[in-house]
């Protein structure tokens, strides 16, 4: 977009006070291009870890907030309505991403230079078994949608997987705190982060299934 | 330099409101000529050429029933293919052009896009936004169905448009309500607003805190509505009129009035008896009490179930956390709806402020925010229906997420499946179902790229979302960093000339349209105005100065011969020299009403 382009000078574009990589002049109060190398975490004003306190993260969202959002500037130029517009949503991916421990971990990876399996990626060995036998039983049930039976088990594996999703997740935020402590850039480190969030999106994509299945 | 007041527009389907925030709140206008707040969203296009707007409209619909259009809302952004069987019975419609998907009315042998039949309610309430205001009103906040498509908003910002209005922003009527709600009672937590308006039901749930209304997820029904009810209980009526007289268009624009009419009663009363006179003579008589209304519409009130428990499962709430649940829209006066809303979340709803009033002042307050009245209250709001692209074999392929927070951006690189492709064709379509073909086309549009082998070229695309829930579509070419225009043909839009003529062809008209009705307004005021001084001459002849009562005179002859001309300027002329003139002596009697106010009074009271 033309105007991340625009982006050349540590100054403010309207008053000329230098500015850090925050998206407001601090002096005039005008809403700045996204530096280029502004990651979601200085967006926020917030310290580069895995473990996020979600108090403080809604607290810097909201103070961002009712500083770049576009109904601040309405009656401002074009030039601060749009980069207002640009800054907003930029704000709203930060907090988006990072309020979710598993969209922060893909995050993490993706700021580190590691690539992140996708939806269809490999499955993960730890699962074979229980996704196949799901699938067994999702198979069985389009075969016979009615069937009460399958109906109850299917339900069943609904909430299994629901709980089993929730633990990952929880044992996920416990690791972040504990790499956080050590150092959560390490090769080692990051490895084993995408394998758990792959592990993750797997259940996930289970999860779906299964409700789509019983939904029909 | 003063750019005139900003003002809340409520455009609803079956009425329309204007309000504005004032030092002391918001306010609803009312029409100055006769104090209505509420304007009937219906505009009357007559045989003659006349448009009428309004209750004037609204009351011609049993002698015009295809002539006035009621509800044309329901098809801001629509195309043919959503018209139904049953609007064909209420609605004639135009015959398509080809290459156009847009909706067109037929009506006093012309043909109207929705947004053009819009426009006219629009420019009605700016009316009387400018009578309240002294001065010109050129820009508003438009509430919108939180569960409007990207082609309804654009609809309605071109309506606005072509009423001369710029809008500030498009604000969704469940949040504007919440905003009214926030500011009069400052709570703080999670809050549910359930709003079922005439022609469409949303449902959101909100954070409130710190002055922040964050909307958290939204859902609904664009479809659904309190005219749903009267539809019903309409066709129900029809049943005792004789089948001959059924199809009889003046007949059931009559009986549907009558629904209407008898669904609120049946909000105040157990039961009510009906008469509903057959043209040629004769008369249908009945008595329907409210548990047979209400066995009746059940249904239709449970349709507003499913979007409830979406939106609390997209918010990941559930009706323990709600410390509130607000009720908007006119249906909710209904004992049936309320008691629904208890059943969903577990709590008798909130209904202080007026239902039916309560979207404009929320709009009207966000006017405020927007023009830096309320610096401590401000509006995250979400996008409601996911948006995306048709992707090989047909499939949708989201790019944006349903509720999440707007503004919001998305990009995607594309490159092309054969060699020496001249253009990348992309089509935008908005829902939640996985096939493209089951989603809402947006728009389709095409990037010039320069011809090279399959695979080479890398066009960045980008979505913008902003904060009206508006979408926006950016090119880029990677490899040259050179942006490529995009020209957007709306599946089911006006485009940028096609509004243009229109705006064109509104102003011509509209010179004649504003000089017969300011000729009008200026005879009617020169008509009352010679009243009422003939009247206060007769009654205080004691406070006329001597010389006063001939000067008087000699005015008000001056002003029964400009009353004759055909220049509204010259009988305006000569009502302000009455008004000079005997202004004197109506400052005397004003000044003696007082004193004898105050002399009768007891002392306590002063």
């Amino acid at each position: 977009m033309s105007v991340l382009q625009a982006y050349d000078t540590d100054s403010c574009w309207r008053c000329a006070a230098s500015r850090s990589t925050a998206l407001m002049c601090g002096d005039c109060g005008a809403p700045q291009p996204v530096a280029p190398d502004a990651d979601l975490f200085t967006i926020l004003g917030l310290p580069r870890r895995l473990s996020v306190d979600p108090a403080a993260l809604e607290a810097a969202w909201y103070e961002a907030s009712r500083l770049v959002h576009p109904d601040r500037h309405q009656m401002a130029s074009s030039r601060a309505r749009d980069l207002s517009l640009e800054a907003s949503s930029m704000l709203n991916r930060a907090y988006r991403t990072l309020r979710d421990p598993v969209a922060r971990g893909r995050y993490w990876l993706e700021l580190h230079g590691r690539s992140i399996a996708g939806r269809n990626g490999h499955l993960p060995p730890a699962l074979a078994a229980e996704v196949f036998e799901t699938q067994e039983k999702l198979e069985a049930l389009a075969a016979a949608p009615r069937d009460p039976t399958l109906r109850r088990e299917v339900a069943a594996i609904r909430g299994e997987l629901a709980e089993r999703i929730g633990a990952r997740v929880a044992q996920l935020r416990e690791r972040y705190a504990r790499w956080d402590a050590d150092d959560a850039t390490a090769p080692a480190v990051l490895d084993e982060l995408r394998e758990r969030l792959a592990e993750i999106a797997y259940l996930r994509t289970l999860a779906e299934d299964v409700d789509e299945a019983l939904g029909g | 330099m003063s750019m005139g007041h900003v003002v809340g527009i409520d455009l609803g389907t079956t009425h329309s409101l204007v309000a504005v925030l004032d030092a002391d709140g918001p306010r609803v206008i009312p029409c100055p000529e006769t104090g209505d707040v509420l304007l009937p969203s219906a505009v009357a296009f007559l045989p003659g050429g006349e448009v009428l707007v309004g209750r004037a409209a609204r009351d011609a619909a049993a002698e015009y029933p295809f002539d006035v259009i009621l509800s044309a809302k329901r098809f801001m952004g629509l195309g043919y293919e959503h018209v139904s069987d049953e609007d064909r019975l209420r609605y004639r419609f135009a015959p398509p052009r080809p290459g156009q998907g847009i909706v067109r009315f037929a009506a006093g042998g012309r043909e109207l896009t929705p947004p053009e039949v819009a426009a006219c309610i629009l420019r009605e309430l700016k009316r009387w936004a400018e009578a309240d205001q002294g001065e010109p009103v050129t820009r508003a906040v438009v509430t919108v169905p939180a569960y409007f498509n990207d082609s309804q908003r654009q609809a309605t910002r071109d309506a606005a448009r072509l009423a001369g209005l710029e809008v500030l922003r498009l604000v969704n009527e469940p949040t504007a309500a919440a905003l009214a709600y926030g500011l009069d009672r400052r709570s703080e937590g999670v809050v549910a607003v359930y709003d079922l308006g005439g022609g469409t039901f949303d449902v959101s749930i909100l954070r409130l805190r710190d002055g922040i209304f964050e909307v958290m997820a939204t859902s609904g029904d664009t479809r659904l509505g309190g005219d749903d009810i009267d539809q019903r209980l309409a066709d129900c009526l029809l049943g005792d009129v004789p089948p001959a007289l059924r199809g009889h268009p003046q007949v059931r624009a009559q009986v549907l009035a009558l629904a209407e009419s008898t669904k609120r009663e049946l909000s105040a009363r157990d039961a009510v008896t009906i008469e509903l006179g057959l043209p040629g003579g004769g008369s249908v008589q009945r008595t329907l009490t409210r548990s047979a209304l209400e066995e009746l519409v059940a249904d239709i009130v449970e349709r507003t179930s499913k979007p409830c428990r979406q939106a609390m499962k997209d918010a990941g709430i559930g009706p323990e956390d709600l410390v509130e649940a607000i009720a908007v829209g006119g249906a909710t006066r209904m004992p049936l709806v309320r008691g629904h809303m208890e059943r969903l979340f577990g709590r008798p709803p909130l209904v202080s402020i007026d239902p039916d009033q309560v979207v404009a002042l929320g709009a009207g307050i966000q006017a405020g925010i927007l023009t830096g009245g309320r610096r401590d209250m401000l509006l995250l709001d979400v996008i409601p229906l996911s948006l995306g692209i048709e992707t090989m074999g047909g499939v949708f392929s989201r790019l944006i997420d349903r509720n999440v927070t707007i503004p919001t951006a998305a990009r995607e690189v594309f490159t092309t499946a054969v060699a020496d492709q001249t253009a990348v064709e992309i089509h935008v379509l908005q829902g939640e179902r996985e096939l493209a073909a089951d989603n809402r086309s947006l728009a389709r549009f095409a990037i010039p790229i320069e011809p090279q082998p399959a695979g080479v070229p890398r066009i960045e695309v980008t979505f913008l979302v902003d904060a009206n829930g508006i979408l926006s579509v950016t090119a880029r070419d990677v490899r040259t960093g050179r942006e490529h225009s995009v020209e957007v043909k709306p599946s089911y839009g006006l485009t940028d000339e096609e509004i243009e003529r229109m705006l064109e062809e509104s102003f011509e008209r509209a010179e004649e349209d504003v000089h017969e009705r300011l000729l009008r307004e200026a005879r009617v005021e020169a008509a009352s105005m010679l009243s009422a001084t003939r009247a206060a001459l007769a009654a205080h002849p004691g406070l006329l100065a001597a010389g006063e009562a001939e000067g008087i005179q000699k005015a008000m002859a001056a002003l029964e011969a400009a009353a004759g001309s055909d220049d509204p300027v010259e009988i305006r002329d000569a009502i302000d020299a009455l008004n000079r003139s005997s202004e004197p002596f109506a400052q005397r009697i004003m000044n003696r009403a007082l004193e004898e106010t105050v002399v009768n009074r007891p002392v306590e009271e002063l």
